[in-house]
C-alpha cells in the first residue's frame, strides 16, 4: 500500500510551520530554526530517548503533556513548547543529575553551561572524574544492532550498575573492527585500537581513510563505484545495507559474484605489467611506520588532481612541506633485494622533483646511485632540473628517523653517505617519496604454469630471443610486452606491444598457420597407460584419453622435441618419420651403396 | 463417582511450601486405612487466598474451614470428622481469643464480604483438570462468543462492560481491543502478562494456580475478538507450580480441541506460547515485556506508537494482565450488565467513568488477616483492613496504607473510607496497581518505608534512561542520609523538587510511579520527615542509626541477674558489665544495630 505524505501544520512556540506528517517535533523544530538541547541524538540512528534533555511540552485542548521531542511523532494541529518553564525545570535537574556524575566530560559541560547549571545539588556516588568517561547514551550499542547488525556491543546491569561492555569483557570475534561504535561515541570512550596496523589492508593507498564504497580512481574504465568485500558491513556481517536504501536506481547488488568466461582465441598476448616493491620489506626507509613516507605510486595519487588532496602536495597533517626527500633505487639494484635497474626511476624521480619545485617552495634533494637518463631529451631534463636548483646527492640512503628538536613538530632525517665528497650527511625533509623496484606481477609464476612459457632469472618474462626476437615466447602464438618482459618506460612498452601486436595481426591475415612436420605419434596397441609422458612434455602436447586409458599428443602443439619419445618405456612413441626402422632403414641404404 | 465428601486441599505456593502435598498424602493413606476411599475424595484446589493460617483444608459440600494442618493431626481429624462426624473445633479458625470458633469457610469474616469473580474457583477445582473447570461452566463463555456473537459484539461487549486494565494502570480493556481491531494487518498477537513483580504481591499467581482454563478462555475470547491467531503468556520462571499448571492447562485445552484450529467447529484458530521471563521487574512494562519475548535486553520503549499498533515484532499487539484476561469469560457469559452492577461509576457512555467489577489484593503487612482477597469495586479501604483482614495485630494502631506496590502511594489513616478504585486511589496520589496492599503500624517509619520501596524501584530501573536511573538513586541517597540522621530541610526540597521531576520525564511508568511513595509520604507524613531531619530522632524507632540505645540498669541488675546476653550479641563490644551485675553500654562505640534489644529478654534495653 503506498502511502502518499501528508503535510501537517505544527506549532512550536508559537511559529506554524508545516512538516511531513510523522516527522519527530525535533526535526520539526530543528527545520524552524528552534534549538532544542539533546545529548543522545544521532541522526543515524533510531531515536533512543534516554537523555530526556529534549523534553517538551506537548499542548491538546487544556491537558498539557511532557515528551521527548526527539521521538515523538507530530501530528496536525499539535502545539509545542519548547521552552516553558516546566521544560527549563527538567532540563535543568537532568542536568544536574548528569552534572554530577560525569563533571568533566566536555559534552556534558558544555550542555550544562548552555542550560545554565553551573553546580549540581546532588552528590553522585558514581562520580566519575575522567574526560572521556562513559555517558551511557547507548548509541554504540544500538550502531552495532540495528546498523551494523553485529551486536557485539551491549548493556550489562540494569539500575546505577549499567555499563556498555563487550561481551564477558573480552575481544568478540563478531566484531568487524568497523569502528562505527567508536564514530558515534559523543564522549570518545571508545577507542579503536589496532586500526593503525591494519590500515594497509584497509586502504590501498596510505594517504586517507576510503570508505566500504569508493570510485578506485577517477580515471577508473568503467568509472563506477565498487564495493570493498573486506570493509563492507553488509558482506560481513549481513547488517547495514543503506546504501541499497539509498540508491535510487537500484543499482546495488551485493550478490553479484566474479565469474570466469571462457574464450577460444588462437594467440595470446602476455601484458600482465609489474608490481611495485614493497619497501616495507626496508624497514630502515620507515614506510607504513613513519608518517610522511610514501612510494611513488602514493605521491602520484598525490598529485594527482582528483586524488584526496586535490593536487595540493601537503604532509599528513596538511601543511605544505618544507623539504622533500626524493630516494632513487629502493629494491632496486641492490643485492639484497633486486639486482637489476628498474630503468624508468630516475626519470619519474626528476619529474616528481620538478613538480615539487613547481607546486611548493619546498626543497628538493634527490639521493641517487646512477643518473641514467639515456633516452631521447632526457639528458636535457636532467640538465634543466640542476638549473632548477634541485640539489643531488650521489649515495644510498641508510636510514630514514623521526626527530623532533625542542618540542618542535618531528621531522623525517635522512641519513647517507655523499660520495661525491665523501662524507655522511644527514638531511632533515618533511616527506619522503621512495622509488621502488619495479617486479614481475605477482601472479607471473601462475601465468607461466598455464601458458608454459618461461621465465627469466629476475622472474619476468623470457623472450625467444633478445635480440632477435624480444616479442614472442618459446610458445608459438603467445607473445609478450611491456613491463612483463621487464622493466620499461611508457615508450619502450608502446613500442614492444606494437610489433607484437603487427605479429599477431599478420598470422591471423594469413589465416592459417604452417607449423613443422615433425611430431611425436602414440601408436596405441603398445601404450599401456602410465602417464609417464604426460607431465613430462614441456608444450603440454600430451593429455590422457580416459576412455581409451591411453596417452594422446595434440599435433598442433606438439614440437617434436622427442622428449617423450625417448622416455616411453614401452617404445609406444614414435617420431613421424623419423621411427626407428625408419631411421635404420636410411643408415641402411647409406651403408649399401 | 460420586462421593459422599470432598476434602479440598489447598495446594498454593503457600500452602504447599507449609507442607500441604504431604497432608494430602497422609489424609489419602488415613483414607485407605479406614476404607472410606470410596466414600471420600480428596482434591488439591488452587490458592484460597487465606495464606496466613495455611495449610488450608476444606470439606465440601458441608464447608467446614480447617487451618493450620500438620500432617500428624490428621489421623485424629478423620477419626473425628469423617468417622464420627464431629468437626474437630481446634482446628477451626477462632477469630479472636474470646469468640468460638468459626466451622463454616463462609461464615468466617475474611470470605464473607469477598465477591469472587476472577477467583471464583478457587478452593472448588482441581486446577489440573480441564473437566472441572467446564463442569463449573468453564469455555461457555467461549463458545457463547464463537458461536453466538461477532468479533464486533464480543468487543463492544467488555466496553460495555467498563472492564479496565487489573495491571494497574487501569486502560478501559474493551477501547484498547477496539483500536487493536482497527489497525489493519492479519498478523496480530495477544499477550497475557504474568510478570508479577511487587514485593508482596501474588494475585496473577494465584488466579493462575488455582484456575489457569479461566485466562486460557479469556484470551481466546479476546483473540476471536480481535482476530488474533496467536497468543504468548509471559510468565516468570520463579512461578513453578503456576507455570506447570498453565502448561497442564493448555495441553489439556489443546486435547479438548480449545485450542488450535476449527475451535468448536468454526473457522477460528488460536494458540498460546508460553515465555519464561528471568524476573526482572521491569519486564512487566509492556514494551519492555515484548522486547524480552523478541530474545532482546527488558528495556521499555516510548510508546507514542501505541503497542496496539505496533507492539511484539512491530506487528499490532494486545497485552492485558492476568486478572483482566480472567474477568473476560465472566462478562461474556454472564453479560456487561450483570458486571456493571459490581463497581463504582457510570461507564454507559464513557468508559473511564468509573471501576467496574472487583479487584483482587493482596493484603499484607501488620494485618490480622493476610492473604489475597477479590473484593467489589467502590469497596473503603477500612472494610479492607477492619472487616476482611481483621484489624491490626496486637491492638496496634494503623499509621497508613501502602497501595499498588512499590509504584503506589500511602494513603493516611484520615482517608480510611475512601472507595477503592482507579480513580479515587489515583487522586490521592496513589494507585491500583496489581493490588498490593501493605499495612503500617505504628512501629512502622515512614521515611524507612518510602526507604525500602524506592530501593526495590532503584534496583530493578532497567538504567535506561537518565531520570530514572539516575534520579531515583539520588533519591535513595537522599532518604538514606535523612534515616542516618544526615539530612536538612533543603534535602526535603530537593527530594520533592527531584522526586516530581522523574514522575514528568521519565520514559515509562515505572519511573513515573517509582517516586509515589516519597511523594505520598512527604505529603501526608511532612511532620515525621522532619523530626528525622530537625531532630534527628525517628518517632517509630526503626531508623536503628537514630536511636539511642541504653540499659535500664536496675531492670538488668533485678530482674535480668545481669545475664550477659546482650555483651555476647554485640557485635562492637560495646556492652559493659559483670555477670549477675547491671551491665551498661558505651555509646562512643555503639554503632546501634539494635541486636542487644533483640538480645534481652527482660526488656531492659531502652531506645530513644
Amino acid at each position: 500500500m503506498e502511502r502518499s505524505i501528508r503535510m501537517v501544520t505544527v506549532n512550536i512556540d508559537g511559529k506554524k510551520i508545516e512538516v511531513a506528517e510523522d516527522t519527530t517535533i525535533l526535526k520539526a523544530a530543528e527545520a524552524a530554526g528552534i534549538w532544542i538541547p539533546s545529548m543522545c541524538y544521532s541522526d543515524l540512528l533510531e531515536p533512543y530517548g534516554v537523555c530526556r534533555l529534549c523534553s517538551v511540552e506537548v499542548i491538546r485542548g487544556k491537558r498539557s503533556r511532557i515528551v521527548t521531542a526527539c521521538n515523538y511523532p507530530v501530528r496536525e494541529g499539535l502545539t509545542v513548547n519548547t521552552n516553558s518553564d516546566k521544560v527549563k525545570w527538567i532540563r535543568k535537574i537532568l542536568m544536574e543529575l548528569m552534572y554530577s556524575r560525569w563533571p568533566n566530560v566536555p559534552v556534558v559541560k558544555e550542555m550544562a553551561e548552555r542550560l545554565e547549571v553551573t553546580k549540581p545539588r546532588f552528590v553522585s556516588l558514581e562520580r566519575d572524574e575522567s574526560e572521556n568517561a562513559c555517558i551511557l547514551c547507548g548509541n554504540c550499542v544500538n550502531i552495532c544492532r540495528d546498523v551494523v547488525k553485529a551486536s557485539v556491543l551491549s548493556f550489562e546491569g540494569i539500575g546505577i550498575e549499567r555499563k556498555v561492555v563487550l561481551p564477558f569483557n573480552e575481544q568478540s570475534e563478531t566484531c568487524i573492527s568497523c569502528g562505527a561504535c567508536a564514530y558515534v561515541c559523543p564522549t570518545g570512550h571508545i577507542k579503536i585500537k589496532s586500526l593503525e596496523t591494519e590500515r594497509g589492508a584497509l586502504q590501498d593507498f596510505y594517504l586517507g581513510p576510503k570508505s566500504a564504497i569508493n570510485i578506485p580512481t577517477l580515471q577508473a574504465v568503467p568509472r563506477v563505484p565498487v564495493i570493498d568485500k573486506n570493509s563492507c558491513i553488509k558482506m560481513q556481517t549481513g547488517g547495514c545495507g543503506i546504501c541499497s536504501e539509498f540508491c535510487e536506481p537500484g543499482a546495488i547488488n551485493y550478490e553479484m559474484k566474479d565469474e570466469e568466461v571462457d574464450i577460444e582465441v588462437g594467440q595470446i598476448l602476455v601484458t600482465t605489467g609489474f608490481n611495485l616493491f614493497d619497501p616495507q620489506q626496508i624497514p630502515q626507509y620507515g614506510y607504513g611506520r613513519l608518517d610522511n613516507v610514501y612510494n611513488s605510486l602514493d605521491f602520484e595519487f598525490m598529485l594527482n588532481s582528483t586524488g584526496p588532496t586535490g593536487g595540493t602536495i601537503q604532509c599528513k597533517d596538511g601543511s605544505e612541506p618544507r623539504a622533500v626527500g626524493i630516494i632513487h633505487c629502493v629494491g632496486s639494484r641492490d643485492e639484497n633485494y633486486k639486482k637489476y635497474c628498474s630503468r624508468v626511476c630516475c626519470m619519474y624521480a626528476l619529474k616528481f622533483a620538478h613538480l615539487v619545485k613547481d607546486r611548493t617552495k619546498a626543497e628538493v634533494y634527490q639521493f641517487y646511485i646512477d643518473m641514467r637518463a639515456f633516452g631521447k631529451g632526457y639528458e636535457e631534463f636532467y640538465k634543466r632540473l640542476l638549473d632548477e636548483g634541485v640539489n643531488m646527492i650521489r649515495g644510498k640512503v641508510a636510514e630514514i628517523t623521526e626527530e623532533s628538536y625542542n618540542g618542535n613538530k618531528p621531522h623525517l632525517l635522512v641519513k647517507c653517505e655523499d660520495t661525491l665528497i665523501g662524507k655522511f650527511r644527514e638531511i632533515p625533509v618533511d616527506m619522503v617519496i621512495l622509488c621502488p623496484a619495479i617486479e614481475p606481477a605477482q601472479d607471473a609464476a601462475k601465468i607461466k604454469k598455464i601458458l608454459s612459457i618461461s621465465q627469466s632469472p629476475d622472474k619476468f618474462f623470457l623472450e625467444r630471443h633478445p635480440k632477435l626476437d624480444p616479442i614472442s615466447t618459446m610458445t608459438d602464438g603467445i607473445f609478450i610486452a611491456g613491463c612483463a618482459q621487464g622493466p620499461k618506460d611508457i615508450p619502450d612498452s608502446v613500442a614492444q606491444a606494437s610489433a607484437a601486436a603487427a605479429r599477431i595481426l599478420s598470422l591471423i591475415s594469413l589465416g592459417e598457420v604452417s607449423v613443422d612436420p615433425i611430431k611425436a605419434n602414440v601408436i596405441e596397441e603398445f601404450c599401456s597407460g602410465c602417464r609417464i609422458c604426460n607431465n613430462l612434455c614441456p608444450y603440454t602436447a600430451i593429455s590422457f584419453l580416459e576412455d581409451k586409458k591411453i596417452s594422446d599428443i595434440n599435433e598442433m602443439l606438439c614440437k617434436g622435441c622427442g622428449t617423450c619419445v625417448a622416455a616411453c618405456p614401452a617404445s609406444a612413441i614414435t617420431g613421424k618419420g623419423f621411427t626407428d626402422e625408419q631411421i635404420l632403414a636410411e643408415l641402411e641404404g647409406l651403408l649399401t651403396v | 463417582m460420586a462421593y459422599r465428601t470432598y476434602l479440598m486441599v489447598c495446594a498454593g505456593t503457600g500452602c504447599v511450601a507449609n507442607q500441604s502435598i504431604k497432608i494430602k498424602d497422609t489424609l489419602i493413606k488415613e483414607l485407605e486405612k479406614k476404607g472410606l476411599q470410596d466414600e471420600v475424595a480428596v482434591v488439591t484446589t488452587g490458592c484460597n487466598g487465606f495464606c496466613g493460617v495455611g495449610p488450608i483444608m476444606v470439606v465440601q459440600p458441608d464447608g467446614i474451614f480447617y487451618q493450620l494442618l500438620k500432617s500428624s493431626d490428621i489421623p485424629y481429624l478423620v477419626e473425628e470428622h469423617l468417622i464420627k462426624g464431629r468437626p474437630v473445633k481446634k482446628f477451626m479458625y477462632i477469630p479472636s481469643e474470646k469468640e468460638p470458633p468459626i466451622p463454616k469457610m463462609s461464615d468466617i469474616d475474611f470470605f464473607k464480604k469477598q465477591v469472587l469473580i476472577a477467583l471464583r474457583n478457587r478452593g472448588l477445582i482441581d486446577p489440573e483438570k480441564i473437566e472441572e473447570y467446564i463442569a463449573r461452566g468453564g469455555y461457555s463463555g467461549l463458545a457463547k462468543a464463537l458461536t453466538e456473537m461477532t468479533p464486533d459484539q464480543v468487543i463492544n461487549e467488555v466496553k460495555k462492560s467498563g472492564l479496565r486494565g487489573r495491571g494497574g494502570g487501569g486502560f478501559p480493556t474493551g477501547i484498547k481491543w477496539e483500536t487493536m481491531k482497527k489497525v489493519p494487518g492479519d498478523v496480530r498477537f495477544v499477550i497475557c502478562n504474568a510478570d508479577e513483580g511487587d514485593p508482596g504481591a501474588f494475585m496473577d499467581r494465584s488466579i493462575i494456580e488455582s484456575d489457569p482454563h479461566a485466562v486460557i478462555e479469556g484470551m481466546l475470547i479476546g483473540a476471536y475478538g480481535m482476530g488474533s491467531t496467536q497468543g504468548y503468556v509471559y510468565i516468570r520462571n520463579e512461578y513453578p507450580i503456576a507455570l506447570e499448571r498453565l502448561l497442564k492447562a493448555i495441553a489439556q485445552a489443546k486435547e479438548y480441541g480449545l485450542l488450535g484450529e476449527n475451535i468448536f467447529g468454526t473457522d477460528f484458530k488460536f494458540d498460546i506460547r508460553i515465555i519464561r521471563g528471568a524476573g526482572a521487574f521491569v519486564c512487566g512494562e509492556s514494551t519492555a515485556l515484548m522486547a524480552s519475548i523478541q530474545g532482546m535486553p527488558g528495556e521499555p520503549r516510548a510508546k507514542y506508537v501505541h503497542t496496539v499498533e505496533k507492539g511484539l515484532f512491530d506487528f499490532p499487539t494486545c497485552l492485558n494482565n492476568v486478572e483482566t484476561w480472567a474477568n473476560v469469560p465472566q462478562i461474556i457469559q454472564k453479560g456487561a450488565e450483570w458486571f456493571t452492577q459490581i463497581g463504582t461509576g457510570d461507564v454507559t457512555n464513557d468508559p473511564w467513568g468509573g471501576s467496574k467489577g472487583t479487584k483482587v489484593f493482596s493484603l499484607t503487612g501488620k494485618v490480622v488477616n493476610t492473604g489475597l482477597v477479590e473484593v467489589p469495586m467502590g469497596i473503603t479501604l477500612r472494610e479492607i483492613i477492619y472487616d476482611i483482614g481483621g484489624g491490626i495485630k496486637d491492638g496496634k494502631k494503623i499509621k497508613a496504607v501502602q497501595t499498588g506496590g512499590p509504584s503506589g502511594g500511602f494513603i493516611p489513616e484520615s482517608m480510611l473510607d475512601l472507595p477503592v478504585d482507579f480513580d479515587e486511589l489515583t487522586k490521592v496520589g496513589s494507585m491500583m496497581g496489581s493490588g498490593g496492599m501493605i499495612i503500617a503500624d505504628e512501629d512502622n517509619c515512614i521515611v524507612d518505608m518510602a526507604k525500602y520501596f524506592l530501593n526495590f524501584t532503584q534496583e530493578e530501573s532497567c538504567g535506561k534512561c537518565i531520570p530514572c536511573r539516575e534520579g531515583t538513586k539520588r533519591m535513595y541517597d537522599i532518604l538514606e542520609n535523612i534515616s542516618v540522621g544526615k539530612g536538612t530541610e533543603e534535602d526535603l526540597e530537593l527530594l520533592e523538587d527531584l522526586s516530581y521531576m522523574v514522575v514528568e520525564s521519565s520514559l515509562c511508568a515505572l519511573g513515573g510511579s517509582a517516586p509515589n511513595p516519597v511523594l505520598t509520604s512527604l505529603k501526608y507524613f511532612k511532620d515525621e520527615y522532619l523530626t528525622h531531619v530537625r531532630e534527628k530522632k525517628c518517632p517509630a524507632k526503626a531508623c536503628r542509626q537514630l536511636n539511642v540505645y541504653t540499659i535500664d540498669e536496675e531492670i538488668c541488675a533485678t530482674v535480668g541477674h545481669g545475664c550477659d546476653l546482650c555483651k555476647k550479641s554485640c557485635p562492637d563490644f560495646a556492652i559493659f558489665g559483670e555477670t549477675k551485675k547491671a551491665h551498661h553500654i558505651d555509646q562512643m562505640k555503639c554503632h546501634k544495630c539494635g541486636a542487644c534489644y533483640d538480645a534481652c529478654n527482660f526488656k531492659a534495653i531502652k531506645v530513644e
